[in-house]
């Protein structure tokens, strides 16, 4: 729901999607302060099926991925494939600057609602479209999950120890990723369209956001064409990688000028000038020992000591966080991330020059997601 | 056709590695003029991941990874912790739109150069910080990279094998997530901008940018256990067994024909040939002055009226230093020769930092 004194209030986003990626899209400009309005299919929008649910038991208003997910956002049932609805779909239309949709390509051309009929009842529209595989080429039909846009990315063949088989980030990455970008992509729209009068369809592909970050393996390959990207598990060497403590893991990513602060933070203080170690490249050359020294170390550790003690002393080791860390968190918790309704921050502060950072932050108390109809 | 989305907007980049770098890269594609700021004794690091010996002639402009991020802007080199580095950067922001960083938490006040002086000098300046843990908080001047970041998100704690240990993923997926995130809030800023005729200060706190995306707080190992289909393991065996026998592509294409959502796992040089992609013409050939001629992934942001693509190769460093300190700043030849004496700008950086 939007807030009244928000001036994106303005902003009015129509979401015709049906998965993670356009609802996260939404729930973005929900968050921000936008007016977004779920038109959901008779029978209710898709993500009210998924679990989990309170005592595993499904209802369409307890899905947690739907509460989630539907945050800031108000809802009304509507059958756009329906004379009536496509009527309604027309009116809601002539006032909102963002639709976003995430058919497969060519169905809203089909319904009669494509982007020049989207563009002649409204001049300024920006129509968003989020997919797995964009809306052309050999792909763009073929049927998808979160799981199969992700292997087509990239980033899985990365991602898992060598010897076994590739692995899935943990919940719906792909389509995070695609639903991320394509906030970013209509907001901006959404500004040139209403400044400059420039209506627009964006075409945003689960594929080629994965693929435009795959770190510098691509380049690597592009330019070099040398192969780096066999997966490597945990550990990418003494410095990068995930290590085992005596309670838990901590995670190590120590650049060249990190190297004296993360010496200190080992207790090794020696370490700074042992010629072994005393550039990137030497350490490379001897990473074999300094693994050892970091394995060695880590399984004395406590993780949340280490978190601490190495947060102090300015070097770049993080615990690896349960969600129950969150809860925990000191952090977290004097940024207030956590709100009052069922979502929890955006992550962005936006800071009215007029007040203080910490009233901008505490003075919001998010909408939970509307019931249905 | 139009103009590019944001012809005319200018962009003061003070980010370096990588998620700063996506965010100001996505805004270059999209057609801001964007201007990457070093210094002799502060450069950006990913021009040290050459994959090259490191006596090749100007190595640091040969970057593979520094060359994809920061293609479409340009490059000046000026020292902000000199008093004279400091006096040309406030001018230089009395004629742009936007100020984005994503240093150590403190590095912006150290260097008197915050918000608030920023926006003395520009009532309509943007200005976005990217700091890992946020500006505020017992815990916000703690270092983290996008790694570290993934590790406090839950992300690292959710992913991996059922019966292994917490995973990294592939990549540095706090960073890029971040990036596009602060792009995101630019574009709403400017949206704000043109109704109340002032900016703001813009937070992206990157742990909490990423705690977002595992967002229904769902513990898939345990749920896994919980509601495992009957029969699971045994299932995975027979398609196993069927898979076993064909290339990945012969697998997904069967299934993708008989309307079962399927895809190979593709490589990193699988997705670079991918036939798909080549037909959308992602990739897109540049030109460098000092790297050559090579392909590159275009702008995934595909808009039907204004189409980004690369139009500049990344700058080397400090390539632009006479179009910025000359041409947007005025400064005459001799005032810029004192500058380089002084190694407040330049065309060489000291490649020690990074060794």
């Amino acid at each position: 729901m939007s807030d009244p004194d928000s001036s994106l209030a303005d902003l009015r986003v129509l979401d015709l999607s049906d998965g993670v990626a356009g609802a996260y899209c939404t729930k973005l400009f929900g968050d921000y302060g936008a007016e977004v309005l779920i038109l959901e299919p008779p029978g209710g929008h898709p993500l009210r099926r998924h679990g989990p649910f309170p005592k595993d038991r499904p209802d369409p208003e307890t899905g947690a991925l739907w509460l989630y997910l539907g945050t800031n956002k108000r809802s009304v049932t509507l059958d756009i494939a329906r004379p009536t609805g496509a009527a309604l779909f027309r009116r809601l239309l002539a006032e909102a600057e963002v639709v976003v949709e995430s058919f497969p390509p060519g169905r809203m051309d089909a319904l009669g609602l494509g982007f020049e009929e989207l563009r002649r009842i409204k001049r300024r529209i920006v129509l968003l479209s989020v997919t797995p595989y964009g809306q052309d080429g050999p792909w763009a039909g073929r049927p998808a999950t979160n799981l199969t846009a992700f292997a087509a990315g990239g980033q899985m063949s990365l991602t898992g120890e060598p010897d076994r088989e590739p692995l899935k980030n943990a919940g719906y990455q792909a389509e995070y990723q695609a639903g991320l970008q394509a906030f970013a992509a209509a907001a901006l729209a959404a500004h040139y369209a209403d400044a400059f009068d420039v209506p627009q369809h964006i075409g945003i592909a689960a594929m080629e956001c994965m693929a435009s970050v795959l770190e510098l393996y691509l380049p690597w390959w592009a330019y070099l064409k040398r192969d780096i990207s066999k997966r490597r598990g945990n550990v990418m060497s003494g410095m990068v990688g995930v290590f085992p403590t005596a309670d838990g893991h901590i995670g190590l990513h120590v650049m060249p000028r990190n190297w004296p602060w993360f010496c200190r933070a080992l207790g090794r203080e020696d370490l700074i000038e042992d010629e072994r170690f005393r550039t990137n490249y030497s350490r490379l050359q001897h990473n074999d020992e300094l693994e050892a020294i970091v394995y060695a170390w880590a399984a004395e550790q406590k993780a949340k000591d280490v978190y601490r003690r190495a947060g102090e002393a300015r070097a770049p080791i993080a615990s690896v966080h349960t969600l129950q860390d969150h809860l925990d968190s000191p952090q977290l918790r004097a940024r207030e991330y956590f709100h009052a309704a069922a979502g929890c921050g955006s992550g962005v502060t936006m800071v009215d020059q007029n007040r203080s950072l910490k009233a901008a932050a505490s003075g919001r108390e998010d909408a939970p997601a509307f019931r249905l109809g | 056709m139009e103009r590019l989305p944001l012809h005319g907007v200018r962009v003061l980049d003070l980010t370096m590695a990588w998620a700063g770098p996506y965010a100001t890269r996505l805004l270059a594609d999209m057609g801001a003029e964007v201007i990457k700021i070093e210094a002799v004794n502060n450069w950006d690091l990913l021009r040290a991941f050459t994959g090259q010996p490191p006596n090749v002639e100007r190595v640091w402009n040969k970057s593979p990874y520094f060359n994809h991020v920061n293609r479409n802007k340009y490059g000046c080199a000026l020292d902000l912790s000199h008093p004279r580095g400091k006096e040309l950067f406030l001018r230089l922001v009395a004629v742009s739109d936007a100020v984005i960083e994503n240093f150590r938490s403190e590095v912006m006040e150290n260097l008197g150069l915050t918000y608030e002086v920023l926006s003395q000098v520009k009532p309509q300046l943007i200005f976005i910080s990217m700091p890992s843990h946020g500006k505020t908080g017992p815990e916000a001047h703690f270092i983290a990279y996008g790694t570290n970041v993934e590790q406090l998100s839950g992300l690292c704690h959710l992913t991996g094998y059922a019966d292994g240990p917490p995973q990294k993923t592939g990549i540095s997926y706090g960073d890029p997530m971040a990036g596009v995130a602060a792009a995101g809030a630019l574009a709403l800023a400017r949206w704000q901008r043109r109704r109340r005729g002032r900016g703001q200060y813009v937070e992206v706190a990157q742990r909490e940018n990423l705690i977002n995306v595992i967002g229904e707080y769902k513990d898939e190992r345990f749920a896994d256990v919980v509601s495992r289909y009957r029969n699971q393991d045994a299932l995975d065996a027979i398609i196993a067994a069927w898979t076993k026998e064909r290339t990945k592509e012969q697998a997904a294409d069967a299934l993708a024909a008989a309307g079962v959502p399927a895809s190979p796992v593709l490589s990193v040089p699988e997705v670079f040939q991918s036939e798909h992609l080549r037909s959308r013409r992602f990739f897109e050939t540049v030109a460098h002055a000092d790297a050559g001629t090579w392909e590159m992934e275009g702008p995934h942001w595909r808009f039907s009226e204004t189409p980004g693509h690369v139009r500049l190769p990344a700058p080397c460093f400090g390539e632009h230093n006479d179009y910025v300190l000359r041409g947007l700043l005025g400064l005459s030849e001799e005032e810029v020769e004192a500058l380089r004496t002084e190694g407040i700008t330049g065309e060489t950086p000291n490649w020690a930092v990074h060794e």
